[in-house]
Order: C-alpha cells, then structure tokens, then sequence
C-alpha cells in the first residue's frame, strides 16, 4: 500500500472514528482520537469563548458528540457549525455568534468579510428581529 | 561526554511568543530569542505589537510551522510554502522550523500533528518536500521529531536512525524536543536518555522543553500543564550540550511569577542565563 493511502487510512480513523488500520494498536488509536477531539475543543473554546463557556462544564462532552465523524475545518468553521446547530444559545453566546454573522458572510463553506455597507444593514436588520 | 557542536545562529533560552501573554513576554529583559507559530501570522505583516517591540529590540524571531505536512505524501502546497517564506522573510528570522509529521491526507485535515512511518519512502517524501520548502526559504531550517501516541507497525529503522537519514537528505537542523522525546520513551517504556544519547548531538540548533500530564494511562505532551520534573532532569543531563532551549506553552497560562518560575528553572537546568531579570 503507498504512504499516502496509509496516511489516509490512519487519518480517516483518528478524525472520523473510521476503522484502526491494520496492525495498528486499537487502544493507542482510540487515545489519540481523543487527544486530536480534545485539542479540536480547546481551540474551538479559544475562538469561540461566550458559546463555550454557554456549555460550562458540558462543553467538551457536548461539543465532541457533535464533532465526532465530522472532520475538522478550523476552529472558527467548527465552533460557527456548532453553534448554528443549536437550538437555543444563552444572550451571551447569541451576541457572539450575531456579531460573526454581521462581520462575515458563511454559507458553510468559507467565511468572507462583509463589506461595511453589508455590515450596517445585517446589524439593522438584527436590532429589529432580535428581541 | 560528547564536546558540545552549536549548531545554527541561536544562543540562549528563549520562549514560544504567544498572543495571551505577550505583555508578560515583551518585558521579560534577557530573552534570547522568541519563536513564534508562522500559521499566526499575516504573511505580509504587521507583526502583532508585542512580537514587534521584541524585534525591534533585536531579539531574534523563529518561524515555526505547524501546517505544511512535510511529512505527508502528499506534495506540499505552494501556497503554504509561499507564506511560510513571507513571515521568514517579514519577521528577519534567522532561522525557521517545522515538523518531522504530517497534518493532512486524503483530503481530510487531522488538526494535529501526526507521526510517520520510520521508513524509506517517508525519508523521499520528507526530502521531497523540504527541497520545495528550501529553495523558497533563505534561512536554514531546522525539524522537530514529534511526540506520538500511536505507532506504525512496520517501522524499518530505529528513531535514531530515521532522524539521521532525514537531516542528511534535507541538510536540515534538528530541533530536539526533550518533552517529546521523554513522552515517547516512557508511553515506549524505553529509556529516554539512551534515546538522547543516540541523537546526531552536531545538528542540534535549539530545544523545546514543554509540559505535559498522564492522561488515560499515557504521558501526554499537551503544553498546556508545567513542566514535569522527569523532563526537568533530561535537560539537566543535558546541561551544557544544549546551544538554545525555548518554553512552549500553547494554554492555561498561569500566573506571570509560576511562568518565572518555570523559565529559571529550565534555564538552570539547561546551564544557560536566566531571562527573567
């Protein structure tokens, strides 16, 4: 098999929690899994800080069952994924997330800056619609 | 005991610069060099005020990236190699450094650095890479081994081994991370000073000395705890062969004076002047 499908296989079993490649050593896949998913939450925190502290003590069993299977994409991409995934946020974390969605245009792919005319009218538009 | 063979243009103990305590950093009066992560950077500048105000002082800034995969099969992306150059050149380092790892593979990131297999054609990839990432870069480059969890199984040659014919093929320096190196050892149940001992000492441009906790039954390098004191007492047995040695610390920074501490503590460990006054 070439380095680059073995490098493949190892990576789709870290992040996705796809199947330990041959000989490797189940136990040590699954650690390491939970050290890159651990990693991931931090930084994801550190970007993210209002909706992860929203989370409290939860914020790492919760952030991770969301994660799991979904491959990384950066920590600002992941914490906007998740919280555009839930239901309801606390005000400190809806404040959050409206002034990334005021700053910057994401359609899930990547973010883009607003330009200050965009800017205005998405914060306008939000002043009316939030209550 | 081996003479030591400085090699590459650092001296000194330095720290790994970091946005959260820059303040802490930019007055810290004896720092010898500050290494910063190139990915953090705007390729074209500005640097950040307190990594500046550090450079205007004239302390010498390291570029080190933490995203180029060079170990990956996979070809190194221009656009990668094109940014890391610009903050080489942006922050008039005079050195920079990257990992003996990989970060990506078939499409899918891994967010972490991951460990290759210690074969053959690991070492042409890596080389391949490197050459891409030299004829760009116009300041020596130096590799840092990481520290893993997971093992390959079909390894061909021994770390010490795999290390030496990686740094022939690329030309490149070695950075030694005694933390990882201590980490691989004991989740190994190997000795990490027979690790130590089997290194190519000549190559060494400078040290990372970073904290790390036992997590799930294995030491794990996390940066994020203090420096353990088994790792304390590797540098010590080190004290003297080492030319440059750095803190890194990516988080959970603790109080200005517990970062004193930790910095006294390893440059006296390492032999060099203390920073901090």
């Amino acid at each position: 098999m070439s380095l680059a499908r073995r490098q493949a296989d190892l990576v789709v079993a870290l992040v996705t929690g796809g199947a330990t490649p041959a000989g490797f050593d189940a136990a040590r896949v699954t650690a390491a899994r939970e050290q890159l998913m651990r990693k991931r939450a931090g930084e994801v925190a550190a970007a993210w800080p209002a909706l992860s502290a929203s989370f409290g003590t939860r914020w790492y069993a919760e952030f991770s069952a969301w994660a799991s299977g979904r491959p990384p994409r950066g920590s600002l991409r992941d914490g906007w994924d998740f919280a555009r995934s839930q239901s309801s946020l606390d005000a400190l974390a809806r404040a959050e997330l409206a002034a990334r969605e005021a700053g910057w245009r994401y359609d899930g792919t990547s973010p883009r800056r607003r330009s200050a005319v965009s800017r205005a009218l998405v914060m306008i538009g939000a002043r009316f619609s939030s209550s | 005991m081996r003479e030591p063979h400085p090699a590459g243009p650092l001296r000194g103990m330095g720290i790994g610069w970091r946005p959260e305590i820059a303040g802490f950093l930019a007055g810290l009066p004896g720092l010898a060099f500050a290494e910063v992560i190139a990915e953090s950077l705007p390729p074209h500048g500005p640097l950040p005020t307190g990594l500046a105000q550090l450079s205007e002082r004239g302390v010498p800034i390291v570029p080190h990236g933490v995203k180029l995969s060079l170990g990956g099969a996979e070809p190194v992306e221009p656009h990668r190699v094109e940014q890391f150059a610009a903050v080489a050149a942006l922050t008039g380092a005079p050195l920079a450094s990257e990992h003996i790892a990989f970060v990506r593979a078939g499409g899918i990131e891994a967010g972490h650095l991951l460990p290759v297999p210690r074969t053959r054609d690991a070492v042409a990839a890596i080389a391949a890479n490197c050459a891409v990432l030299q004829s760009t870069l116009d300041v020596p480059l130096a590799l840092e081994p990481i520290a893993t969890l997971v093992e390959w199984p079909d390894d061909e040659l021994t770390e010490a081994d795999f290390l030496r014919e990686v740094l022939d093929r690329t030309g490149a320096l070695l950075l030694l991370d005694v933390a990882n190196v201590y980490a691989n050892a004991v989740n190994r149940g190997e000795d990490p000073f027979e690790l130590l001992d089997a290194l190519p000492w000549e190559r060494v441009a400078y040290c990372h000395i970073a904290g790390g906790a036992e997590i799930d039954g294995l030491y794990q390098d996390t940066h994020t705890h203090r420096v353990p004191p088994e790792v304390l007492d590797l540098v010590s047995s080190l004290a003297g062969r080492l030319p440059a040695v750095m803190l890194e610390r990516d988080g959970h920074y603790p109080p200005a004076a517990d970062l004193v501490t930790e910095l006294d503590a390893i440059a006296d460990a390492a032999g060099l002047a203390r920073v901090t006054a």
